[in-house]
């Protein structure tokens, strides 16, 4: 065979959004058969060179060869034509459908015309048999767990033949067999010489299967090495631009003080027997796997779901907060996981996103631009956060991740509650705001707040937290000091005594 | 992994019901019931049922159109105005005469088609949101219509009225057509890529273009259907009145009322379920209000006011049913 060509290569890519330079002349290649590893830090831009190979988004410049022919997909449909599949991160099921149509969507096998059912079951049970799971083809996506949703995913990019297959954190939801199985899976697929780009921050399964690692940083290609001269701690080294000792700001110094938060036996439809304790001046981690139960504990704790059984006290005093409006009135704040859907007022200024907690609290007749909520105090909160704008008054979706999540806890601190819940206080922005946030968070334990991170960012958990939480099946788990081993945490969040999925769904 | 757990399905009461057996049982008793209790037993025997059935033509034909724009996750405002331009283009062009029949209704199906398209076109390439891009597309049918026709305009001939008149032996045309019709339309969801298309764009339009589909040609082709059966119900009316007039959409409130039965026959108003028996299970919901509100002798206010609790009931069942459900 030409040694010439390779499967894929991508040269040169860039791309630029508002306010964002995603790709800087990203260059990206790979062999037949290879298992090349793609790294990262969330916004370093793996999801968009993906997405570019994809036919998701068009490049503004650069090339792209498969087997040494240029092409450009305009539609994600090309791209799948070409032989390139792509599993995103997101799961893309249709819940109401079945697995089988679910796995050959937009490839229905017909014959004269009519939908041919039976060989998209046989040829559904066929593919999930390969990636041995018995996976009923009949049964509806949203029956399933997310591990058995993933497989049901794998199987839909197997469904065309395809050359080249990306797989973007395929382990993030599976427990340590499932993944396992699936690392074996990869290795069978490039045996069969199918080329497949990996994306994973678990640095042990890149260490395991990849030929080759690339790593990408704030938009640009900062190592390509064999796996043999990438060992983890100068993967990790190029992925944070430091060590990791200068990232994160030092634990608390001091014993915490007394109980904010304390939750016995907190249960309700995704929880049961929670109980832990949270001081004043403390950060307390929770880890878990998707659908460990995590997310829920923040919606149950600010009264979105909340607890149907158990107790909860709030500075001393028994709380009981059946709405969100209650759980802030009684002390409690929460930086929502998602800034789109639940937190930015995206058409309205940076200062009236700083001010909506206030303005939800001020009396009926207060003017709504008056004493902390006028402009100046605003401007001063996100002055002092830092938070970087052309001005105040610019609407908050032109911001950038790492500004508009500031934005977002200037909010909460014009209220200064005595606990603040942050989910996913770092998805999405880059390195800099990351330390910036870790810093705030560290400052406000320093001046007797109570904080709970809630992240499905070991690193960060590890980095940040002066106890780490962690949670498994709707239930605390375990708990382990801060600075504990990424596997000893891992170890408890996916430990086998599985109970069965309907828990998790 | 534990597959075999992992296949426990929901307990029973969360799935979402059966809508068309639910509503075909309501419906065959409310009619029952109340015609036993007023003593108006005719209305059991064939003429009575058969009656019944054929106010659900007009109706029915056009929300099976509405059933597919709204599995596609769209809507249609505009086929209330569509059906009176179909209906008076129908008697206009044919003026009573039977050569100009196949003429008129081609014209007519070609007219409707093309407003489907220019449905599908506004919403999927200039990304405005449906309901704003068919009322748009509705008023500007209407204005045309009312500034050409003030009236009754022409009128059809004998032979087209047997439409809505004829019968094989007991069955009347009109009614056998919505059924076969809603048999069509059945099949194309369940047993073709076009209609596996709908409900992949009406359940998750980013995934399903992410898997490749087309989802603005799925958009136009939900739309086309539904134009086309607007126009159908046009031509139907057409023939029922003798002539069409620049009211008759409007007046059957044909936009909401499709919207409706479509809703309370189980179909998703997001998109990505449903289908067109639990459409037309609503259609017999509406008609046999109609018909059991004439037996009581009670005025039409008071039918709209159950029209409007049952949808809203409706929908509440369905949506506490399925809380939760979706992945």
């Amino acid at each position: 065979m030409e040694q010439a060509a390779l499967a894929l290569e991508m040269l040169d890519i860039t791309k630029t959004f508002p306010g964002v330079q995603a790709l800087d002349a990203v260059s990206f290649g790979c062999a037949r058969g290879e298992v090349h590893a793609l790294c990262g830090e969330n916004g370093a831009g793996k999801s968009t060179l993906i997405k570019i190979l994809g036919g998701v988004y068009r490049p503004d410049g650069g090339t792209i060869r498969l087997d040494g022919r240029e092409v450009a997909f305009s539609h994600p449909i090309a791209a799948r034509r070409a032989g390139v599949s792509i599993i995103y991160q997101e799961l893309s099921l249709l819940p109401h459908r079945s697995v089988a149509e679910n796995v050959f969507l937009g490839l229905e096998p017909t014959r004269f015309g009519v939908l041919d059912r039976r060989a998209m079951r046989d040829n559904a049970s066929r593919l999930l048999r390969r990636l041995g799971s018995s996976i009923a083809p009949d049964t509806l996506a949203s029956d399933l767990s997310i591990a058995h949703q993933q497989i049901v995913e794998i199987a839909k990019a197997l469904a065309i033949e395809a050359r080249i297959l990306v797989m973007d954190e395929p382990t993030a939801a599976l427990d340590r067999v499932e993944a396992a199985r699936l690392l074996d899976l990869v290795r069978r697929l490039s045996a069969e010489g199918v080329t497949i780009v990996y994306i994973s921050h678990r640095m042990s399964e890149i260490q395991a299967i990849a030929d080759r690692v690339t790593v990408l940083k704030d938009g640009r290609t900062v190592m390509t090495a064999p796996l043999a001269e990438a060992p983890t701690d100068r993967l990790v080294r190029a992925m944070v631009g430091r060590d990791l000792a200068d990232f994160y700001p030092p634990h608390a110094s001091e014993p915490p003080g007394p109980a904010a938060l304390a939750v016995r036996d907190g249960a309700n439809r995704q929880l049961r027997g929670v109980s832990f304790e949270l001081r004043a001046g403390e950060i307390v981690g929770v880890a878990g796997l998707e659908g460990s139960g995590k997310d829920a504990l923040a919606r149950a704790l600010i009264g979105d779901e909340p607890f149907e059984s158990g107790t909860m006290e709030i500075g001393g005093g028994t709380a009981k907060p059946g709405h969100p409006r209650a759980a802030i009135e009684a002390g409690l704040g929460r930086l929502s996981d998602d800034r789109k859907r639940e937190g930015l007022l995206m058409q309205q200024s940076v200062r009236d996103n700083a001010t909506l907690i206030e303005r939800a609290f001020a009396p009926a007749f207060r003017s709504p631009i008056a004493g902390s909520m006028s402009p100046q105090s605003t401007d001063q909160r996100l002055i002092k956060l830092d938070v970087r704008a052309a001005s105040f008054d610019q609407e908050a979706q032109f911001l950038s991740g790492g500004n508009q999540q500031k934005a977002l806890i200037a909010r909460w601190l014009a209220r200064d509650p005595e606990i603040l819940i942050f989910c996913e206080p770092t998805r999405g922005v880059d390195v800099a705001a990351k330390a910036a946030i870790y810093r705030i968070m560290r400052d406000l334990a320093k001046r007797g707040r109570a904080i709970l991170m809630i992240s499905s960012d070991l690193p960060e958990i590890i980095g940040v937290s002066d106890r780490i939480l962690i949670m498994r099946e709707g239930t605390l788990a375990g708990e382990l000091p801060g600075g504990a081993a990424e596997e000893d945490v891992m170890a408890i969040a996916v430990a086998h005594d599985r109970v069965p999925d309907a828990m998790a769904s | 992994m534990s597959d075999q757990q992992a296949l426990v399905p929901p307990p029973a009461w969360r799935r979402p019901p059966a809508a068309p057996p639910l509503l075909l049982a309501g419906s065959i008793a409310l009619y029952v019931g109340v015609a036993l209790w007023t003593g108006e037993t005719r209305m059991l025997e064939t003429d009575g049922v058969i009656g019944l059935l054929q106010r659900m033509v007009g109706l029915g034909i056009v929300a099976l159109g509405q059933t597919f724009a709204i599995i596609a996750g769209s809507i249609d405002l505009s086929v209330a105005n569509l059906i009176s331009v179909a209906a008076v283009l129908a008697s206009f062009i044919m003026q009573g005469r039977a050569d100009m029949m196949l003429v008129a209704v081609l014209i007519v199906l070609a007219i409707s088609a093309l407003v489907g398209v220019v449905n599908g076109a506004i919403i999927s390439r200039l990304k405005v949101n449906p309901f704003i891009a068919t009322l748009g597309v509705g008023l500007i049918l209407q204005g045309l219509l009312s500034a050409s026709f003030t009236d009754f305009a022409g009128s059809v001939p004998k032979e087209f009225q047997l439409v809505a008149y004829s019968t094989f032996g007991v069955v009347p045309y009109s009614v056998a057509a919505l059924f076969a019709l809603a048999g069509v339309a059945s099949f194309v969801l369940w047993a073709t890529r076009f209609g596996a298309h709908l409900y992949a764009v009406g359940g998750n339009a980013e995934g399903a273009r992410l898997a490749g589909i087309r989802t603005d040609l799925v958009t136009i082709g939900a739309h086309v259907v539904c134009s086309l059966s607007a126009g159908l119900t046009g031509l139907y009316l057409a023939s029922r009145l003798r002539s069409g007039a620049p009211w008759v959409g409007r007046d059957g409130v044909y936009d909401l009322e499709s919207i409706a039965v479509v809703v309370i026959g189980g179909t998703l108003l997001a998109g990505g379920r449903g289908g067109v028996w639990g459409t037309l299970a609503g259609v017999l919901l509406f008609a046999t209000l109609d018909a059991a509100f004439n037996m009581l002798g009670v005025s039409a206010y008071p039918k709209l006011v159950l029209r409007g609790a049952i949808v809203i009931l409706a929908v509440a069942i369905y949506t506490f049913r399925t809380r939760g459900l979706t992945a």
